[in-house]
């Protein structure tokens, strides 16, 4: 009967408890968007740092993290491999040859790592060969030696992409329900090459409006762009004895992660390819990487790793990429932060209408004890009206969010404008949010923590009520 | 047999200017099944005197038995509890409780005090046919006519079986109509249930039916009469 009666007590001022349940519920959704935005952000970045980047582990020449020197290779790389083979918690590992170089073109030229793979135990290890951007050619394979697979940001560095409104390009165009107004005004391009996506708006901009280039400017710049795929790039690296020497590589392919920065610094070759430029009668192995089944393990592996490396030097991901890892362990403190400052605000509110409510009922509670309610039963009423207040909210709060969550996750958040910037420093311009069962257990455990903390002080009210003066009251 | 007895009851207020002696020096006792008003004029100490009765407050001096219980001997939380199995209380405004029904507004004593669920209905069905609502069972206080929600307020003072019913001027806010039913009514529970009511009143329909009449002035009995019905 108290629970039954603390249920209809909060529907008495039924305005005033929507109100409080709305507050709730915006509170819930508004704390499950924003934590749900960041974790998808930090999954995200942390899924690009582990499959492109650094994968869980990876072993280095001890020597090798501090001034990355070709000489330092990896130490007996044959009995390692034999080790990690053996490991239950693997999913696969690959070699890899880094060699610094600098790569020209007639028309630029950038720093980068040239990484010498096995592309086929290379798929098996990132997700590279899935992030070739359209139009961009293929991943390197074993069959085409002097291949190389460049990033877009180096195509862009290296002068390796050009803006041409083709007569294929201009047709898809025309099935991309442009107007024909515009289709019309950019005809005066066609087959005219450009050289940068800057020249290309500026092409554009005097035959569009500015409601127009903002409309379709990004669609048809994408559509134009084209890739010189087969263009050779030289390489200059120091060989073996430390001389300088040039190779030429032909472009098989451009990909693009949502990390510029490691888009800028790497590109890929046969691994036999580059030892052969090298000069070296081997493949040089200055980094094995290793991808277990399970993150959680990778602290546990690198010790068993440790024990057999010698003179080598095992990291985990949470060492190579510590943005990430801070970002994945802050989230807690974030999740803490964020939903105690919505709780806070909702407690204040909460104590505001259950203290109107008690103030209101102030003849019946004196009633109530009259007649015998004792003050553990007064203050569990008033504490079930909270909680129950809250929870009101609290649940239509979390199936909203959920159900947010769940369509932003399929749509994905565009974050277009700010994509350069956000790229820059790793994080994805798309972001698909995401909620974890212990994030929904945490609010669960929060929210009724607020409503007990909320509900003490109307409760306390309650009970230092004097039955006689509080039948008195009007 | 005695269910309450008052001895050399005292009740002074002292405010910061003056002291108020609200009930002076009262000796009283009850018997079962009795059915006295106290009665006087405004400002006589009559709420008070019910108040110091029910346990709701407690005298400046003298001792008020219930049963053979000494109330001002009880802590607050055992006067509570006192109050929730003894006392049956009847307030002027009703009092019930607006979001329950006139069903669950008798149950909720017999909630309180953990009484099966087959026996508080059995108990509630009946209070609430002896009052005449055996068909407003679920309506609630607001659909009920005054007298209604006080012949509510009389059974759930009665759900309990309390050795007495004090009744703080129980027909003040009723039509002539609604007081003499609810009188008839509580007459006649009187007699059923075997219970003492005391009332508060200067209602001269309920002195009438009222078969001892205690006159109350300046918080002192001036007169305690017995009278044949």
């Amino acid at each position: 009967m108290i629970w039954t009666l603390a249920w209809k007590n909060i529907w008495r001022n039924k305005k005033r408890s929507l109100v409080v349940i709305f507050a709730v519920t915006l509170g819930i959704i508004s704390g499950m968007f924003l934590i749900g935005f960041v974790e998808g952000w930090s999954r995200q970045r942390l899924h690009d740092a582990i499959y492109n980047e650094v994968s869980h582990l990876q072993i280095h020449n001890s020597e090798y993290p501090g001034n990355e020197e070709t000489d330092l290779t990896v130490i007996n790389p044959v009995r390692l491999v034999l080790h990690i083979d053996s490991l239950k918690e693997l999913r696969s590992w690959a070699k890899r040859t880094r060699i610094v170089a600098m790569a020209n073109t007639p028309w630029g030229n950038t720093g980068l790592t040239l990484f010498g793979i096995d592309p086929e135990r290379e798929k098996l290890l990132t997700e590279i060969h899935d992030r070739i951007v359209p139009g961009g050619g293929r991943y390197i394979d074993s069959g085409n030696p002097s291949g190389i697979l460049i990033s877009d940001k180096t195509a862009d560095l290296l002068r390796l992409k050009h803006y041409i409104l083709t007569d294929s390009v201009m047709e898809e165009l025309r099935h991309e329900k442009i107007p024909v107004s515009v289709l019309e005004r950019i005809n005066q391009l066609r087959n005219v090459r450009f050289r940068s996506l800057k020249d290309f708006r500026e092409g554009l901009m005097p035959l569009l409006t500015g409601k127009e280039t903002a409309r379709y400017g990004f669609l048809i710049s994408g559509k134009a762009l084209n890739y010189r795929l087969r263009n050779r790039v030289q390489v200059t690296i120091s060989d073996i004895d430390g001389n300088p020497v040039q190779g030429i590589f032909r472009v098989c392919g451009v990909f693009k992660t949502a990390n510029t920065g490691f888009d800028q610094s790497a590109a890929f070759v046969n691994a036999a390819e580059l030892a052969r430029l090298y000069g070296s009668g081997e493949i040089p192995v200055h980094e094995i990487a290793i991808l277990l089944n399970d993150i959680d393990d990778a602290d546990m592996v690198k010790n068993t790793l440790n024990a057999v490396a010698g003179g080598n030097s095992v990291m985990t991901w949470k060492e190579l990429a510590p943005e990430a890892a801070l970002m994945n362990e802050f989230m807690f403190v974030y999740y803490l932060v964020f939903i105690g400052i919505i709780m806070l605000a909702l407690a204040f509110g909460i104590i505001n209408t259950m203290l109107m409510a008690v103030l209101e009922r102030t003849k019946e509670l004196g009633m109530l004890m009259a007649i015998g309610m004792n003050r553990r039963r007064i203050f569990t009423m008033i504490m079930l009206e909270t909680i129950f207040l809250t929870f009101v909210g609290a649940a239509a709060g979390t199936v909203a969010g959920l159900a947010l969550i769940a369509v932003l996750g399929k749509t994905g958040i565009h974050l277009g404008s700010w994509r350069e910037g956000f790229e820059a420093i790793g994080f994805a311009a798309t972001v698909y949010p995401f909620v974890t069962p212990a994030f929904i257990v945490f609010t669960v455990i929060m929210v009724t923590v607020t409503a007990v903390i909320s509900s003490i002080w109307p409760a306390r009210k309650a009970l230092k009520l004097n039955p006689v003066e509080a039948l008195r009251t009007e | 047999m005695k269910v309450l007895e008052l001895k050399n009851v005292n009740k002074i207020y002292n405010s910061s200017e003056i002291k108020v002696h609200a009930v002076n020096n009262v000796t009283l006792d009850f018997e079962e099944a009795e059915f006295a008003a106290i009665v006087g004029p405004s400002g006589s100490g009559k709420t008070t005197l019910l108040n110091l009765i029910g346990g709701l407050d407690m005298p400046s001096s003298g001792e008020i038995i219930v049963g053979g219980t000494i109330l001002s001997e009880l802590k607050p939380s055992q006067l509570i509890d006192f109050r929730l199995h003894n006392i049956g209380f009847v307030f002027q405004s009703f009092n019930l409780i607006p979001v329950l029904t006139a069903r669950e507004n008798v149950e909720l004593i017999m909630v309180l005090q953990k009484w099966p669920e087959n026996k508080r209905n059995l108990r509630t069905i009946e209070l609430l046919n002896a009052v005449g609502l055996g068909d407003r069972l679920n309506s609630r206080p607001a659909r009920l006519s005054g007298g209604e929600q006080q012949r509510v307020a009389v059974a759930r003072a009665l759900a309990s079986k309390p050795k007495f019913v004090l009744a703080d001027e129980p027909t003040a806010n009723l039509d002539s109509k609604s007081a003499a039913t609810l009188l008839e009514i509580m007459v006649n529970l009187n007699r059923e249930e075997n219970v003492t009511f005391i009332f508060s009143t200067h209602d001269p329909r309920v002195v009438k039916m009222a078969r001892r009449i205690i006159i109350l002035e300046d918080g002192k009995i001036v007169s305690d009469e017995k009278q044949c019905q």
